[in-house]
């Protein structure tokens, strides 16, 4: 087939692409079917659960008026999971198992096999994270036209561990180098159909906010370890020999001090941090274009905790049933706050040549970085 | 009645505005750049099923790629009225896909559970090395005697030895063994990997005398033999990796717990009667008069049904059972064991000096 008889109708004028969450209904009858199929199949389910949410709220989600649609399909996501189950976890444990009952439990080859175990979820980490990005982009259809990842798993898994090694070197300065160029790296292999996404951008403007957010925490950590230990050494100072204070007692304010400590970190470092996830977020939508028109997207720290802390309690409170409504809140986030500016000339795409991989996510899904 | 709709070929991007319409059982479309096109309704199917408010895709079996994208909700709502498979959501289809995956995935889990609970574990007991088995055999003794004092006297030695040859009379196929007594109070008596059979300070006391040992003693050769302790070691290690399989853990490490080796050695009924008929068959040809062991079994039996001996010492062996563990079947246990058959006067096992040498073992 040729261009020409394609495309024998006059082209419609390039279009600006605007993005809207269109709730329907259903969600709340799929949460609940999905929930009790899961618990009479032995959680196998989950598969086929997690696909019919993705198809649900994938269609909700309008692009100049037009859903998009998931093709993936549960069958997929399970071999996927039963692919590496039978060829990564079963021989692992056997091995360990092998090596446990001729060599005994304390066995150093066994610290030796765990050892490799973890370096090698280390080094595959980045490539679980590509192949499910990629199995979901090539489960996305708007228009008749599905998305994919062109590049290689393995560039980017070995780009992800260097990213860990620099990062953890550097005490987290590397961050934002390392998750710009982490981010280059994908975006650029992004495609809808034929057409390309670009990144392109320096990690320069992130600093002045990561300093920020890192010497914050570090100031929150220090002034809450002086607080607490302070408050229980002036007890201990003027308390004197009259004071009532027992080792009970202090054993309790040992307790509070632990407990204000864990929810410091947990509580207001996060919030700091959402201020450089923030302006990540914003940078690299800045820095992302596709077929030339630049993507905006509108995401403040305040926004993003929000929507933390509503999910934290939606997962508390429906004892973990309620996910869908978390990621469906999470791609609402997302989707109600971008925009792309610039006219695409949407007529002219073509379907993606890349072919499909058969099955979805199993590493994915067993490190537990599947996404949504 | 033709209708106005949108239609995506599945190579383009482009939408193509269409008229659409029912002709008998085909949907039949067409638009300024589409030429005429004709869907069966039998081969349509739905991307999501309808809903207000938001367009109705369809897509046809003969073209996977394509999408029909109809906004006229009372075309849709009459359409799909007519045939209910438009109606989407949940299909039989798709219902049966999930029950075969997920009695397949069970099937799978128990033949693997089967395999390496069931069929494995005494087939790899017997083909395992001896040095493996000597090594965890010791690991598995000192785990369960603890802190105890192993007894050894030069008279003490030489009683086990005599009884140990008064078996092995006329038994020419008697596994490698060993016996050793432990200095603990509580009764009991066990196999562990690699033919070492323990007794305790305890059960000899509670024996009347010579031939109540040896029964027992036969008894727990039946184990070795069998390789009982062995087997459930590889059984043990079966469902640690099925443990490990189903929740996506280590499985715990059973190996290093005193408790878990406890269980380890608490046979199945099965096991038991196996090391029963063993040291019946065994005493008959060494010509020992079974009725020692039914009498230590009655006294057992009788211990139990009150207060189980104080142990000052207490440890793993106190959760391991004793040697005529409490399940169902007892009774039968008991009464399969009965006298030599007339005429036959049984051996001495032991001489009156050797038996209180033994029994004196610990000091």
């Amino acid at each position: 087939m040729t261009e020409q008889t394609t495309h024998p109708a006059p082209h419609h004028a390039p279009e600006r692409l605007t993005f809207t969450y269109v709730p329907r209904k259903g969600l709340m009858k799929l949460t609940i079917v999905n929930f009790l199929l899961s618990i009479v199949t032995f959680t196998i389910y989950r598969f086929w659960a997690k696909t019919n949410v993705r198809q649900h709220i994938w269609s909700c989600v309008h692009i100049n008026g037009e859903p998009l649609e998931y093709t993936g399909k549960g069958s997929e996501l399970f071999m996927g999971a039963l692919y590496v189950f039978l060829f990564m976890v079963l021989p692992i444990v056997l091995i360990g198992a092998l090596i446990g009952l001729v060599y005994g439990p304390e066995s150093p080859l066994l610290f030796v096999l765990q050892m490799l175990v973890i370096i090698a979820v280390y080094v595959f980490w980045g490539f679980a994270v590509y192949k499910a990005r990629k199995y979901q982009l090539s489960r996305t259809q708007w228009r008749g036209i599905r998305g994919t990842l062109s590049g290689s798993a393995m560039t980017y898994s070995l780009l992800y561990f260097g990213s860990l090694l620099a990062k953890s070197m550097s005490f987290g300065w590397a961050t934002p180098v390392m998750n710009t160029v982490l981010q280059e790296q994908i975006t650029n292999d992004m495609r809808f159909g034929d057409a390309a996404f670009k990144f392109k951008g320096r990690a320069g403007p992130l600093y002045p906010t990561y300093a920020a957010c890192w010497f914050l925490s570090l100031v929150a950590i220090i002034v809450a370890i002086v607080a607490i230990g302070g408050s229980i050494g002036l007890e201990k100072l003027f308390g004197g020999e009259g004071s009532t204070t027992t080792p009970e007692t202090y054993a309790v304010l040992a307790g509070f001090a632990i407990v204000g400590f864990l929810l410091l970190t947990a509580l207001i470092v996060p919030m700091l941090w959402s201020l450089y996830i923030a302006r990540e977020l914003r940078t690299f939508a800045d820095y992302t274009r596709f077929d030339g028109a630049q993507f905006n997207l509108d995401a403040s720290a305040g926004s993003i905790i929000w929507l933390s802390v509503v999910n934290i309690f939606i997962l508390i409170f429906t004892l973990g049933i309620g996910w869908p409504y978390i990621n469906q809140r999470t791609v609402r986030f997302v989707i109600d706050r971008l925009s792309l500016e610039g006219l695409i000339d949407v007529d002219r795409i073509r379907q993606s040549q890349v072919p499909l991989d058969k099955r979805g996510e199993g590493l994915a899904d067993a490190f537990d970085v599947g996404g949504l | 009645m033709a209708i106005e709709a949108v239609f995506f070929d599945g190579e383009y991007a482009r939408d193509r505005a269409i008229t659409l319409d029912v002709q008998g059982n085909d949907l039949v479309f067409s638009g300024q750049d589409v030429p005429q096109t004709r869907w069966s309704i039998s081969g349509l199917h739905p991307v999501d099923p309808p809903s207000p408010g938001q367009p109705f895709r369809i897509t046809h079996h003969s073209k996977p790629g394509a999408r029909l994208v109809i906004r006229d909700e009372a075309f849709v709502h009459r359409l799909v009225a007519e045939h209910k498979h438009l109606k989407g959501g949940y299909s039989w289809t798709h219902l049966k896909q999930v029950a075969v995956w997920t009695a397949g995935g069970i099937l799978a889990i128990a033949a693997l559970g089967y395999v390496l609970v069931s069929f494995l574990p005494q087939r790899v007991a017997f083909v395992l090395p001896e040095t493996w088995r000597d090594r965890v055999g010791g690991q598995v003794v000192d785990g369960l005697v603890g802190k105890a004092k192993r007894c050894n006297t030069p008279a003490g030695d030489s009683a086990k030895s005599a009884m140990i040859a008064a078996l092995a009379e006329g038994n020419t196929d008697l596994p490698p063994l060993s016996m050793e007594v432990y200095d603990m109070d509580l009764v009991n008596a066990f196999a562990a990997p690699g033919g070492k059979i323990i007794f305790t300070k305890g059960i000899l006391a509670k024996a009347d005398g010579p031939d109540e040992i040896a029964g027992v003693l036969a008894h727990e050769i039946g184990h070795v033999a069998h390789r009982h302790p062995e087997t459930q070691l590889v059984r043990l290690t079966g469902i640690q990796v099925l443990i490990s399989v189903m929740s996506g853990t280590n499985g715990g490490d059973f190996t290093s717990n005193v408790a878990a080796l406890a269980a380890l050695l608490r046979y199945s009924r099965d096991a038991e009667r196996e090391a029963d008929t063993y040291a019946r068959q065994t005493m008959d040809k060494a010509n020992i008069n079974p009725m020692g062991l039914r009498t230590f079994f009655e006294k057992m039996i009788k211990d139990e049904g009150g207060a189980a001996p104080a142990a000052k010492d207490s440890s793993a062996l106190d959760t391991l059972g004793n040697v005529f563990s409490t399940h169902p079947g007892t009774e039968d246990r008991i009464k399969q064991i009965t006298p030599l058959p007339d005429g036959r006067t049984p051996a001495q096992v032991l001489t009156p000096e050797q038996w209180k040498s033994l029994q004196s073992i610990c000091g």
